[in-house]
Order: structure tokens, then C-alpha cells, then sequence
């Protein structure tokens, strides 16, 4: 589904990735994990060609959604308006407003349809942000710390939320630096550090992923 | 007190002249102020927009406007009347503050902003119209107005090329009676009316709900 090649990337003399290279399966949920600088934002603009790698290559088979770490709603439309606008100039005879509607009233927030995004919480903002990258139909999703800010509740709430994108069918490479959230929602977890891919697990076969995570660090 | 009432009619008829010159400046300066701050997005366009704007800014605007009116007649064999060359010279050179205004506004766009748009799909012609204008709208409305206010101002320099508005009136007036303070105050009251007009229409387009909602 998703093929990163020998991916490098510097910014001036800093290298941010080095020769990195995995795939992923379609609906497979990939974490990618490590400390503030490792390098897992820059990897998930290079997916989404928000930034050009320095050598390497990326394919992707499908569409890309891409989910922010500071949301970046549009702060001049209502929350359905946030979720209908890309749709619509796409195709003007689906109804996209009834699809939005029962997308929102899933994830708990229906009552905020009409509501401009300064109104809303860190976790509502969440939520339509998610809501927005899959109203573009993603085969897969790439998500930027999708739970930095929340509390142990909302998080919990992401989790579930996610569980329930990948059981559509969409594929997932999330970025966080919460090793107990990688661990709960993902098949696989890639340690980023200085660039380089340093450990490779599937959480599920380790009796302490976490620990064994910290290790890297 | 009807000389001070004959005097308010003689200076207030050159309020129509004052605002034909605002409006008019107004209009080719916004067109011409969006036309610039878009080209210097252009690369071959963006060092001649650089140095028009840097001129338009380092020259006196009485210079500007005494050049148009004296000069481009016999460069272009055209005949211009003191309302238009008063026009073309406020709006050129407030064409070149509103683009500095317009470029602070889009700079002012968070980044992430334009990269949603992308990963949404959005045509880039759709991302300008409906995803950043409507913020830089919003952002850039403040100092819009003040712009609009200091052109209003120069517009009194008309009177350098013998353009009767508001100032040129009151110093007709004050030259006609050897008497300056009046007339001198009313022209003052007039501009600044006028001025307490548009901080009103700013301040009543700031609170409208449409414009509150590109927070």
C-alpha cells in the first residue's frame, strides 16, 4: 500500500532522515515513534509531498489524507462547512452534507455542525480535523501527533476513533511521541531516532513494548 | 453668522471633488495594490514590482502628482484634467502601500493553512478565493482603513495643481477676506468628519458577523 524507499532528507548540514526504508500492508496501522527531532513529522510531509526528499522515493498506491497536529481547520467556516467544502468542488451531486452529518453524529459531535472551529476544544477540534481528512475518502491517512494536547480520556476517545478508521479499510501511519497510545493502536512501531530507523516491533509480541521502546530513546 | 454660513456651503461644495478623489484613488489602488502583491509572487515579475513600489514609496506624493500632471501630457500627447491626474497619483501611490498591506496579511497566514488546503485537493484558484483571502480580509482590514484615511488626507494636495476641493477652497476663501482661521477650521471639521465617517464604516464592517467569522 505504502513504500518508503531509501529515504534522505537534510535541512543545511542536519540530517533528518537517513536512508530510511519500510512498506506498509493495506489497513495496517503504523506507528512511528521517537524523541522531538527524530524525524517523523519531516517523513510524514515527505509521504504527503508537503516536502521533497533529498534522494529516495515514496509510492503510495490511493489517496493520501493527512491529518495535522494543530488541526489547521479553516477558522472562517462552521465545522460542516470545514467538512463539505474539498468534497463538493470535487463532485457537486453528492450529498456531502448528509455524509458530513453522519460522519460528526459518529464521532459524538453532531450538535457542533454548525459551529466555527475558536468554539470548539482541543478534542472536538480533533475530531473534525479527522473528519475532514476522511470526508476525502484516504486510502491512507497519515496522522501528526494526533493526541498531543489531550487528556488520558480524549485519548482513549482517539484510539477507539482510529481503531474504527482502520476497520473501514483505511491504512494509517501515525506519528506520536506517546508510547502507550503506539502501543494500544498499532500493529507495528517504527523508532525513528537521528533520522535512522533503530527498532522495528510489533508491540503486540513484546510483554512490555513500552520499556523496550524507552530503551532507544 | 451668515458669513460663516455662506462660508460653510463655498468650502463644504469641495467635499464632492475630495471624494471623487478618494473613491476614485480608492478603486485604482486596490486593483493596482492586489495586481502587485500577487506578481511579486511571480519571479521574473518580482524584482521590477520591488523597485516600483520602493520608488512609489521613496518619492513625495506632490511630486508624484505634479509629475502626472505636468509631464505625462507632453511624454503621451494626452490632455489630463486635475480630478484625473489627482486620481491616477493618490491611487499609484497608495497602490504601493496597499500591496506592502496585502503582502503582510497573506505573510500573516499560518503556513499550515495553505499545506491544508493541499492535502484536501483544493484547486490552488479555490484555495486563494475562499481559504486565505477571506483571512487576509480580516487581517489587513485595521491598517486598509488606515490607508484609506491618509489618502483622504492627501487628496488635499490637489490644490498644488489647482484642483478646487475642501483645502483649496478654504485658502480661495481665506485669500479672498484676508481671514484664515475660519475657513482654515471648517475645511478641518470637514476632513475630519469625513474621517470620523470611515473609522465608523471600519468599525461597523469589523463587528459584522461575517467578517467576525475569519477569526
Amino acid at each position: 500500500m505504502l513504500r518508503v524507499s531509501n529515504v534522505c532528507k537534510q535541512f543545511n548540514e542536519t540530517v533528518v532522515l537517513d536512508n530510511v526504508s519500510f512498506s506498509v500492508e493495506k489497513s495496517d496501522i503504523l506507528g512511528l515513534a521517537g524523541p522531538s527531532g527524530g524525524g517523523k513529522s519531516t517523513l510524514l510531509r515527505c509521504m504527503q509531498k508537503l516536502d521533497t526528499s533529498d534522494s529516495g522515493s515514496i509510492e503510495c498506491n490511493g489517496r493520501v489524507g493527512f491529518m495535522f497536529q494543530d488541526f489547521q481547520l479553516f477558522p472562517h467556516m462552521t465545522v460542516l462547512e470545514n467538512l463539505i467544502y474539498a468534497p463538493t468542488l470535487k463532485n457537486k451531486k453528492l450529498n456531502h452534507q448528509k455524509q458530513a452529518r453522519d460522519m460528526l453524529k459518529n464521532l459524538g459531535i453532531a450538535s457542533k455542525a454548525d459551529t466555527y472551529p475558536r468554539h470548539l476544544s482541543g478534542g472536538q477540534k480533533q475530531r473534525v480535523a479527522l473528519a475532514r481528512s476522511l470526508m476525502i475518502k484516504p486510502d491512507i491517512l497519515l496522522c501528526d501527533e494526533p493526541t498531543s494536547g489531550l487528556d488520558v480520556a480524549t485519548t482513549t476517545d482517539v484510539v477507539t476513533l482510529l481503531e474504527s478508521v482502520c476497520e473501514m479499510g483505511v491504512t494509517m501511519v501515525i506519528a506520536s511521541h506517546d508510547l502507550d497510545f503506539l502501543t494500544k493502536i498499532s500493529d507495528r512501531i517504527i523508532l525513528l531516532n537521528g533520522g535512522k530507523i533503530v527498532v522495528d516491533i510489533r508491540p503486540q509480541e513484546l510483554d512490555d513494548a513500552v520499556d523496550y521502546l524507552k530503551k532507544y530513546y | 453668522m451668515e458669513r460663516i454660513a455662506s462660508s460653510i456651503i463655498y468650502v463644504g461644495t469641495g467635499v464632492v471633488i475630495t471624494l471623487e478623489l478618494l473613491l476614485g484613488g480608492m478603486c485604482i489602488s486596490i486593483i493596482l495594490g492586489l495586481l502587485m502583491s500577487v506578481l511579486r509572487y511571480n519571479g521574473i515579475c518580482r524584482c521590477f514590482i520591488n523597485a516600483v513600489i520602493s520608488v512609489i514609496r521613496g518619492t513625495p506624493v506632490i511630486l508624484q502628482l505634479s509629475f502626472i500632471y505636468f509631464t505625462i501630457p507632453g511624454l503621451l500627447g494626452i490632455k489630463l484634467t486635475t480630478i484625473g491626474a489627482g486620481v491616477i497619483a493618490f491611487g499609484f501611490n497608495s497602490s504601493a502601500y496597499v500591496a506592502e498591506i496585502l503582502r503582510a496579511g497573506i505573510e500573516s497566514i499560518p503556513k499550515g493553512q495553505f499545506e491544508a488546503a493541499r492535502t484536501l485537493e483544493i484547486p490552488t484558484s479555490h484555495m486563494w478565493r475562499d481559504i486565505i483571502l477571506p483571512q487576509v480580509v480580516r487581517n489587513i482590514l485595521p491598517a486598509m482603513m488606515g490607508e484609506v484615511i491618509a489618502l483622504l488626507k492627501e487628496t488635499a494636495l490637489i490644490a498644488t495643481i489647482g484642483g478646487m476641493d475642501l483645502m483649496r477652497r478654504s485658502q480661495t476663501l481665506a485669500a479672498e477676506r484676508f481671514e484664515y482661521f475660519m475657513p482654515l477650521c471648517i475645511a478641518g471639521a470637514y476632513y475630519y468628519c469625513l474621517v470620523l465617517f470611515i473609522e465608523f464604516i471600519g468599525r461597523k464592517i469589523e463587528r459584522s458577523e461575517k467578517y467576525a467569522k475569519g477569526v
